[in-house]
């Protein structure tokens, strides 16, 4: 029990002062730390950039940057919920972009098969994961640790070490201009008003993500599986199942967030997504997700990853070093948790 | 049941238990720690497999399955979720939909108002305290109208009117030709709620007591016979006096900072054992756990006629919490639990940890403690729930404080851990010990108490000499009636 002494005479009967401003305590603690932070940082950087930061098409930079975070995000929300950690979906990134840059571009398979085969090899990674993880019982952090190693290893031979690009194919090699533009469609297609076809993705699997984890049984059961492992054994919940779905899950979404930045930016290499594994560990967490399991969802994990867009385009709107992102980036990502404790205590109390 | 077996590596856990469970009917099952019955409890419920033996319910044979889905365990520790709201812990597992998030039926809202739960159904299980998530347990295994139903200690941690409510509740539950078995420490109720009581000791059902046999007294005979050992006598009560007169711990106008209980005074004579007893929400567990410096307290405390600062309360006080997840570490040795509150015996300065002092420490704390283990290197989750109260309460008292302050400590223990954790309190008072309870039983409060104070809404009653009672009902019948009286002040004021 966290909560020393609660009790219950209190618990069947809250006090009149918590009643009192029920309604503004509940706004605020929904609301959460997170969205709080994107408030308080997004206010600062408007007004630094005398609204710069506001304008549409800034709007829709930010939305972009957020992309790629928000949707690996997803699939780590899920990994994270049921009290696991995937430290391999970066790496499956890198190994997605070049499993289809050298089968398509070097090898000369369909587009198609390409992707196809880069979410099987996301899949199997995946599986990997779990299979060492809920099968061999080895703690996942290790496992992951493991398998992200392999993977970037894999990639390294597969890449060949070499840059390569969709709109400016390796000498020698053509490429069909069906396929090129099916490929560009994916992730950088020219939507109205410079909409950023990322910011649909990651609309899309918002809603999906949100509703699965709130709406469905998976969700309900996910969450009971990471709130407590041995109450999960004992009225035999899946669990085994579900930390192979929440793995998979998270690989794929990895896949995808490697592929449509390798539609939007046209190039792929060996290092691709390596970058990636801390800004999305901490969109996760500043998002409410609970390392040790049981919390988390796709709302907070999109305004986790909007806090570090803003964060990142506001200093780059006022040039200020990259010192003070990071900095800031640091006081951020604990102050956001640290609001995120103080309103749930506040959500205990009402 | 017949003849059932199970050995877990060298230990013989069941040696051929035959025991007959019938429908309609409430059998009583009891017996120390360590007898079986929790592995009995686990192989009805299908958790692990026998050995040997053959089940039956209903003339068919039991199977695995059948155990998942038509037999509902109610733990002791409740095995629940924390991060879910009361209402989605009675639905897990059993949510009755193909895909969609569960919701509560009509029939569920009538055992959360039945079980009083209705009003915190949306809360978080683990913001409550024990009482109120052991009502949610209950209600899961009422909600899956389970065949049959065995109930582990369930009733520790609930009040004497809730008990009682709930013994209403497991009757109609065999009324309705369920089988139900009842596993309970506490003598006088099994006696009093079951049809039946069988005692099973050492893997083997030895006695099964029906109609007019079926008492606490020969309960208690047939387990303590079986056991080669006597209850602790009234010898040790009083050893202590020499020190009597002393304050040994006292509270002088102590405030709770999160409003338990205010401008509190609380004087504990030295070499006595003070108990306070009182329901969940009365304060009385949060009064013991400011004296053990858990809660943040404005106020004076004094240790021996000393003020004591709360940053050095530590020193002074040791304190013993009630459940054994929280006294223990699960991931250490029997003998690293022993010493794991000592510094400067264990250690000279902070790099200069001296393992075979430490052995040597713990080996000696083993033996004074009796606790029963196969040597100190043994992880502390193979002992059985009694000696693992003992190591707790042992490694407590190893440190020489000048007061002891515990919470329940014999909830959920067998009767001759429990004679011999009463004895080590006694022994601690002594030596010029102070010992401060928190108690919700009566017969604690009898056997091993000198004193106590009945709280209720954060107030404390006059002390109460226990040697001035004739009898235990005499106690208990004192008790209820300063609670009643309470309870009456509360609804004047």
């Amino acid at each position: 029990m966290t909560e020393i002494g609660q009790n219950s005479a209190a618990v069947l009967a809250p006090s009149e002062r918590g009643r009192r401003f029920g309604w503004a305590r509940t706004t605020l603690a929904r609301l959460g730390g997170v969205t709080l932070a994107v408030l308080v940082v997004g206010t600062y950087f408007a007004i630094r950039t005398n609204g710069q930061l506001l304008i549409g098409s800034n709007i829709l930079t930010i939305l972009r940057g957020l992309s790629t975070i928000a949707i690996m995000g997803f699939g780590l929300t899920v990994v994270i919920i049921a009290a696991e950690i995937d430290l391999s979906f970066a790496a499956v990134y890198g190994l997605s972009t070049n499993i289809v840059a050298v089968l398509w571009l070097t090898h000369g398979f369909p587009v198609y098969v390409a992707i196809l085969v880069a979410f099987l090899a996301a899949i199997a990674v995946g599986l990997f994961n779990a299979f060492f993880t809920a099968v061999v019982k080895i703690p996942s952090f290790i496992a992951t640790l493991g398998s992200s190693t392999l993977v970037f290893g894999l990639t390294l031979w597969v890449g060949q070490t070499q840059n390569l690009s969709y709109q400016y194919p390796p000498i020698g090699h053509t490429v069909s201009g069906s396929q090129a533009s099916f490929f560009k469609n994916l992730g950088a297609a020219n939507l109205p008003g410079n909409f950023p076809e990322q910011g649909i993705w990651t609309l899309s699997l918002l809603v999906i993500f949100a509703f699965v984890l709130a709406r469905t049984l998976f969700g309900f059961r996910l969450k009971a599986i990471g709130g407590s492992r041995p109450a999960a054994e004992v009225v035999r919940l899946p669990v085994k199942r579900y930390i192979f779905i929440a793995f998979v899950v998270c690989a794929c979404t990895a896949c995808l967030a490697g592929l449509l930045d390798f539609s939007f930016v046209g190039t792929a290499s060996p290092n691709d997504g390596q970058a990636y594994l801390f800004p999305v560990f901490a969109a996760v967490i500043i998002g409410g997700a609970s390392l040790s399991g049981g919390k988390g969802s796709a709302f907070g994990t999109v305004m986790g990853a909007l806090l570090l867009a803003v964060l990142a385009n506001g200093f780059a709107l006022i040039a200020a070093g990259p010192f003070a992102s990071q900095l800031l980036l640091g006081t951020v990502t604990v102050g956001a948790v640290v609001i995120d404790r103080l309103t749930s205590r506040q959500r205990a109390l009402t | 049941m017949r003849g059932l077996r199970k050995r877990y590596g060298d230990t013989i856990a069941l040696n051929g238990l035959d025991l007959d469970a019938r429908p309609g009917a409430i059998l009583g099952v009891a017996g120390p720690n360590g007898a079986g019955k929790s592995t009995m409890v686990k192989i009805l419920a299908g958790e692990v497999d026998r050995d040997d033996g053959e089940i039956l319910v209903d003339g068919t044979p039991w199977s695995t399955e059948y155990g998942s889905n038509r037999v509902a365990v109610v733990h002791q520790e409740p095995q629940l979720f924390p991060n879910l709201t009361v209402a989605e812990n009675v639905l897990a597992g059993y949510e009755e939909t193909k895909w969609h998030w569960p919701k509560l039926g009509g029939s569920h809202r009538e055992l959360f108002a039945e079980l009083g739960i209705d009003r915190v159904r949306n809360r978080q299980l683990g913001e409550l305290g024990l009482a109120l998530q052991q009502r949610t347990e209950i209600t899961r295994a009422l909600a899956r109208d389970a065949r049959v139903m065995l109930f582990d200690e369930p009733n520790s941690a609930l009040t004497p009117d809730e008990s009682a409510e709930f013994f209403r509740l497991i009757r109609q539950l065999a009324d309705s030709g369920r089988i139900v078995l009842l596993i309970s420490h506490r003598l006088t109720e099994l006696a009093a709620n079951s049809d039946q009581v069988a005692v099973i000791l050492d893997g083997r059902c030895v006695r099964l007591l029906e109609g007019a046999d079926r008492t606490a007294e020969n309960i208690a005979e047939t387990l303590v016979r079986g056991l080669g050992t006597t209850p602790a006598g009234e010898a040790a009560a009083a050893a202590g006096d020499a020190y009597r007169g002393e304050l040994g711990f006292e509270l002088v106008d102590v405030t709770d900072q999160r409003h338990a209980f205010r401008s509190l005074d609380l004087g504990v004579s030295r070499g006595t054992v003070t108990a306070l007893i009182g329901v969940e929400g009365s304060g009385a567990r949060e009064i013991v756990r400011a004296c053990g410096g858990l809660r943040r307290v404005r106020g004076r405390l004094r240790v021996n006629g000393r003020d004591v600062r709360s940053a050095s309360l530590p020193r002074h006080v040791s304190y013993v919490a009630a459940d054994r997840a929280s006294s223990l570490f699960s991931n250490l040795s029997v003998g690293e639990n022993l010493v794991i509150r000592m510094d400067h015996e264990i250690s000279r300065g902070v790099l200069g940890l001296r393992p075979r002092t430490m052995r040597k420490i713990a080996e000696r704390l083993r033996t004074d403690f009796d606790v029963v283990s196969a040597g100190i290197d043994v992880g502390i989750r193979s002992l059985s729930g009694g000696n693992q109260q003992k190591v707790a309460i042992a490694a407590a008292v190893g440190r020489k404080p000048d007061v002891l302050v515990l919470e329940e400590p014999t909830r959920g223990v067998d009767i001759s851990s429990k004679a011999e954790i009463y004895e080590i309190l006694r022994a601690f008072v002594a030596d010029g010990g102070t010992v401060v309870l928190f108690c919700t039983e009566v017969p604690e409060v009898y056997e091993v108490a000198d004193r106590l104070h009945v709280v209720s809404d954060g107030r404390l009653s006059p002390a109460l000499e226990v040697a001035g009672f004739a009898d235990m009902e005499a106690l208990a019948k004192g008790v209820a009636s300063l609670e009643t009286h309470g309870a009456a002040l509360r609804e004047a004021s």
